[in-house]
């Protein structure tokens, strides 16, 4: 009995013990060494450059990121067309997007001949902070984002972080740096393309319809912007398509503007509102309404075939575009140049839209939200 | 011989067979005793709740090489299909979370994705296995609702020394190794085993849909290469002749090595590895009060199943900041470096379960079980979750009743009451009755299942890229416990050489957890940059949710017949039906499906032969065959029906009585050389490679050894699940 009694107590201290061994941890962490050297490759890097040019104005272009080769040339002519725009100033790209970052250093997708192309892309906090490092006098940061939505909240909160030097300890700015920035009135928010309804939109609506009237004479022009999902509808900025659609009717009622992921404005929604205006059948030019051609417009827009279409559920998202309208008794088109549809930034006029952003772009105050008494 | 082979085996513990030395085919029906059903021995026939048992007769004779290999070929009940994390294993139609799985009556512990590592078992280090179906155990949990498989596994006990090293090598580099070393001085003994498990991996198809286009030059596999190894050992001491005390302890290591040459990032480029961890220790008694045949016994364990991606090119990843040392990051989600030859843990899961129970024969042929049993869940899981960790705490009382009415009649009745820290106290009741007839066995059972939402269900949320598609998995902290009721009705008939059994089942789930497509609306705030993956539609969002209800349905028969000395036909045969309801919210509608994976009709057959020439040789053939009709998805096409036949030889050379034995085994996996080539990522009715062939070589050392059974008899064995 009483080794049955000094068994219970064995027992009973191994029941308190085990519950230690979940507190303990062993694991090797490498996040914060990670974050460190990362920060040093990306300060070299810009240093060199700064160093190379000898210029002391930065402009950071952020994008969500793709990983198709027709979106990484788009991205290198937005690069070319900026370094024209401020010849005094290093342009910089950066994809917000980890994953398309990853894919596309290991080669996502072809080239037209087939080659496989990898391209390093950065992060934008990290390559803000080298911006930050080198000590830039002035810096833009200009968001590519189409509407001010949850993708441009983020790029507001990375300049925030920086402005506040909101880096791990190790790898702090140099505070005076960052006062002189802020005295100066040195660093800038280039807002995203619809970013104003009274200016931008009806501008944006002026270039398309420039681009895209003669398709609006034969048929109807429907564009595909990405749209943010209800609960998260950062700013309600989901309303910029609605009043793009409005603007761009008023040059011609041919024209719809519809989205991926904005709820009741999807491509089935586009179609009500097609038929309403007595839109039932004849020819749908379909255009992206997004920064670049990516995924969706290969694949939500322009998607061709078997695998596009679900029959059990025509409106369901795995059918793009080009097989909805089809199937419902349109001639869909997906206008293309060099074999791919096109992103915003590759037209000329819209593009400029952007850089004029930048041009205009105000000295970025603490309180964003401030900025956007919306409707 | 046959039967002293076995014993140096280490059936010590089953003196079954002991009257019938010469008649192993009668110890593997008439006389196997069982005990997952109630938790009590008893003869197979005369079980209160239906078991189904694949003897250590089978498992040699079939030679299978994984726990997966020998469920699917040795059972109709079972379907797999081995994925990246581990097996996607179902039991008449229901999958992983609602099987329990038992090594010597102990939970085993931790999932990936609601996917069991079955490599945690050593094929060769197991006696028998028992299969119970639908809640029925008051004993083993409620949330055994498909039902429960025991592992039994081999134990060497007795004095001396044992020793013994099993090596079973073949196609794709496949190599599988057991090794034993057992030996007791005086009081004390001590068992050390160590499996290894390899295996190349292969690829049945170049061909893959991703891209928007059919690749034809993927290098995903159909089943990647892994390592695997476990050692363990168990000290059990003697305490008294009614006492004995034990402590055991395990560690265990997978990696999944996943395709370098890859071309295609949305498909077949990888920039890690995949690798587990796990890792458990256990204290217990067993004590026979007043050296009566009544049982206690108290169990404590801890078990931890770490999950890693070990990086093998640079790799992004979105991680949440935690500890002082980040200053005003601390609790930030961050993009991080991630470099080739550093690893991050993704998940941690580990328990700690106490246990007490106690069997108890009382008069008026009442066998009184009663038991109670505490779980502490914790979960960290760092980039998984919103905190970085969450817990879960469960306590259960149970208490089952076998009464003998009569000599023809008994009733099993139970009852769990489970205490839940999230969702408080529910009562499940489970009853059966047999009714014994001559050779006849009749049984008709009822039981509830009640099943919280684990913690993963609760709070785990990551991106699972699955070669070209891309889910992002979201837990739910609004989910309802599962229920369950199953019903099943038994017709059984043990004669010397022909036994047949026929069941007939019906499990009715409400609140069925299934991870079901959600609109992005439906992602938490904050989640987002995660879901948002790509950038691409090609990421679907899943949350866990509870379906409306569900049911599965179905018959399960086996027949044996043994001709002749040496000669034993088996067969089986599984019909199942499911049917879910589902609510979409999209649609507003209710809409019926069938539960993935499952197939109307499955089977299994095997003829084995075994002949003792001589005090140095005996020979076993084994011819078994396995098949399904087609197993029904609702994404990615439905996997095609298949049948695989397969050989099997085992040569026991040697006098098994003397110091020194051997064993050969030769075979031919796949003999017709069935390849499912359907292109990824559509669903494959078997990922079987073609022909496989395998050669296995053992040999045992007894030093010392005695090998007696003959002063055991049934009654007196005491609960050997826990020995």
């Amino acid at each position: 009995m009483k080794k049955i009694k000094s068994f219970l107590v064995a027992t009973l201290a191994f029941a308190l013990v085990a519950p230690v061994f979940t507190a303990c941890s062993s694991d090797d962490d490498n996040t914060k060494e990670n974050i460190i050297s990362e920060f040093a490759v990306n300060d070299q890097m810009v240093a060199a450059q700064k160093a190379k040019s000898g210029k002391d104005v930065a402009v950071l272009l952020v994008a969500f990121g793709s990983t198709w080769n027709n979106a990484f040339l788009a991205f290198d002519k937005t690069k070319a067309a900026y370094e024209q725009a401020f010849p005094n100033a290093d342009v910089y790209v950066c994809f917000s997007s980890d994953i398309c970052i990853n894919r596309a250093s290991v080669g996502e997708n072809t080239d037209d001949n087939g080659n496989i192309v990898k391209r390093d892309y950065y992060e934008p906090r990290y390559l803000l902070h080298a911006i930050g490092a080198a000590k830039y006098s002035k810096i833009y940061v200009q968001s590519l984002q189409v509407i001010p939505g949850e993708e441009f909240a983020a790029v507001v909160a990375s300049v925030k972080k920086f402005m506040n030097n909101g880096y791990l300890g190790d790898a702090h700015l140099d505070d005076a740096y960052l006062a002189k920035l802020a005295d100066n009135e040195a660093i800038f928010l280039g807002m995203p393309l619809l970013n104003d309804p009274d200016v931008d939109v009806p501008e944006v609506a002026k270039q398309l319809n420039s681009l895209y009237a003669s398709e609006a004479q034969q048929g109807v022009v429907a564009f595909m912007g990405h749209g943010n999902p209800d609960t998260y509808d950062t700013f309600k900025a989901n309303v910029r398509y609605q009043q793009l659609e409005e603007e761009l009717q008023k040059l011609n009622p041919s024209y719809f503007v519809g989205t991926v992921d904005m709820p009741d404005n999807y491509k089935q929604d586009v179609l009500a509102r097609m038929q309403d205006k007595g839109f039932n059948n004849g020819k749908v030019y379909l255009h992206a309404l997004m920064s670049i051609a990516g995924d969706h417009a290969h694949n939500d827009m322009a998607g061709e075939g078997d695998e596009y279409w679900d029959a059990s559920d025509e409106e369901s998202e795995d059918n793009s575009w080009f097989e909805f309208f089809t199937h419902k008794g349109y001639n869909a088109t997906v206008p293309v140049s060099g074999n791919h549809p096109q992103g915003l930034l590759e037209l000329s006029g819209v593009l400029n839209v952007w850089i004029n952003h930048t041009k205009n772009a105000e000295f970025l105050e603490d309180a964003y939200h401030s900025m956007y008494p919306e409707e | 011989m046959k039967l002293k082979q076995k014993l140096a085996f280490g059936l010590w513990l089953f003196a079954v067979c002991a009257s019938a030395q010469t008649d192993i085919w009668r110890s593997d029906s008439i006389q196997e005793v069982v005990v997952t059903g109630t938790g009590t021995q008893h003869l197979l026939k005369d079980t209160p709740v239906q078991t189904e048992v694949i003897t250590q007769k089978m498992l040699h004779n079939y030679g299978g090489k994984s726990l997966e290999d020998i469920l699917a070929g040795l059972t109709a009940s079972f379907a797999f299909a081995e994925g990246d994390m581990g097996s996607q294993m179902q039991l008449n139609g229901l999958g992983n979370s609602y099987i329990l799985i038992l090594i010597d009556g102990k939970r085993i512990h931790g999932d990936v994705g609601g996917e069991n590592d079955l490599g945690l078992i050593d094929p060769h280090n197991i006696e028998k296995i028992e299969i119970v179906k639908g809640a029925q155990s008051a004993l083993y949990g409620s949330d055994a609702m498909a039902g429960v498989i025991n592992i039994i596994t081999k134990k060497h006990t007795e004095k001396g020394l044992y020793a013994d090293n099993t090596t079973r090598y073949g196609t794709h580099n496949d190599l599988r190794q057991h090794n034993s070393v057992a030996f007791r001085v005086g009081k004390l003994s001590s068992q050390t085993n160590f499996q290894l498990q390899r295996n190349d991996g292969w690829q049945n198809t170049t061909e893959e849909y991703a891209e928007a286009t059919v690749l034809t030059d993927s290098k995903n596999k159909t089943v990647n290469q892994f390592k695997n190894w476990q050692i363990a050992e168990r000290i059990t001491y003697q305490l008294a002749p009614n006492a004995q005390l034990y402590a055991e302890g395990s560690y265990y290591k997978k990696n999944i090595l996943r395709p370098q040459n890859g071309t295609h990032p949305s498909c077949d480029v990888y920039t890690y590895d995949l690798r587990y961890n796990n890792a458990s220790a256990s204290i217990g008694g067993k004590w026979n009060p007043g050296g009566k045949k009544d049982i206690i016994t108290l169990d404590v364990d801890w078990n931890k199943h770490a999950y890693y991606y070990d990086y093998t090119k640079g790799t992004y990843e979105y991680i949440l900041l935690k500890g002082e040392e980040y200053g005003a990051l601390d609790g930030e989600w961050y993009s991080v470096l991630m470099k080739p030859g550093q690893s991050k843990l993704q998940s941690d899961q580990q328990r700690v379960m106490g246990q007490l129970k106690g069997i108890f024969y009382l008069p008026y042929n009442n066998t009184l079980s009663a038991g109670a049993e505490y779980r502490y869940d914790y979960l960290k899981a760092p980039d998984r979750t919103e905190t970085g960790t969450a817990s879960d705490q469960t306590a259960a009382l149970y208490l089952q009743d076998e009464l003998d009415i009569q000599k023809w009649l008994n009733i099993t009745a139970g009852l769990r009451l489970v205490d839940n820290r999230n969702f408080g106290f529910r009562l499940t009741p489970k009853i059966s009755a047999m009714l014994s007839v001559d050779d006849f066995r009749f049984r008709l059972g009822w039981s509830q299942g009640f099943k919280t939402p684990t913690v993963k269900e609760l709070h785990y949320r990551y991106l699972h890229v699955m070669g070209s598609s891309t889910f992002f998995n979201i837990g739910n902290t609004s989910l309802d416990p599962q229920t369950s009721n199953y019903y099943s009705a038994n017709a059984e008939y043990r004669g010397r050489k022909f036994t047949a059994s026929l069941t007939g089942y019906l499990n009715k789930l409400d609140n069925m957890i299934a991870l079901v497509n959600v609109s992005p609306g439906e992602i938490p705030a904050g989640v987002t940059t995660a879901y948002q993956g790509d950038g691409s539609s090609n990421v679907q969002a899943r949350m866990y949710k509870n379906m409306d209800d569900a049911r599965t349905c179905g018959i399960d028969v086996t027949m044996s017949y043994k001709p002749m000395k040496g000669l034993a036909l088996n067969a089986a045969y599984s019909y199942l039906d499911t049917k879910a309801h589902l609510y979409d919210e999209h649609k507003d509608r209710v809409n019926t499906v069938v539960i993935d994976g499952t197939a109307h009709h499955k089977w299994n057959a095997s003829a084995m032969f075994s002949h003792t020439f001589s005090p140095n040789y005996a020979l076993g053939i084994s011819l078994s065959g396995r098949g399904s009709s087609k197993r029904y998805y609702q994404n990615n096409g439905d996997g095609k029906a298949f049948q695989i036949w397969r050989i099997n030889t085992t040569h026991d050379i040697g006098n098994q009585n003397k110091m020194l034995a051997y064993k050969l085994e030769f075979g031919v996996d796949n003999i017709f050389n069935y390849v499912d080539r359907t292109m990824r990522p559509y669903h494959l009715g078997n990922n079987t490679s073609g022909t496989t062939v395998y050669a296995t070589f053992s040999i045992r050392l007894k030093y010392g050894k005695r090998v007696n059974n003959h002063s055991i008899t049934t009654k007196q064995k005491s609960n050997y699940e826990e020995d």
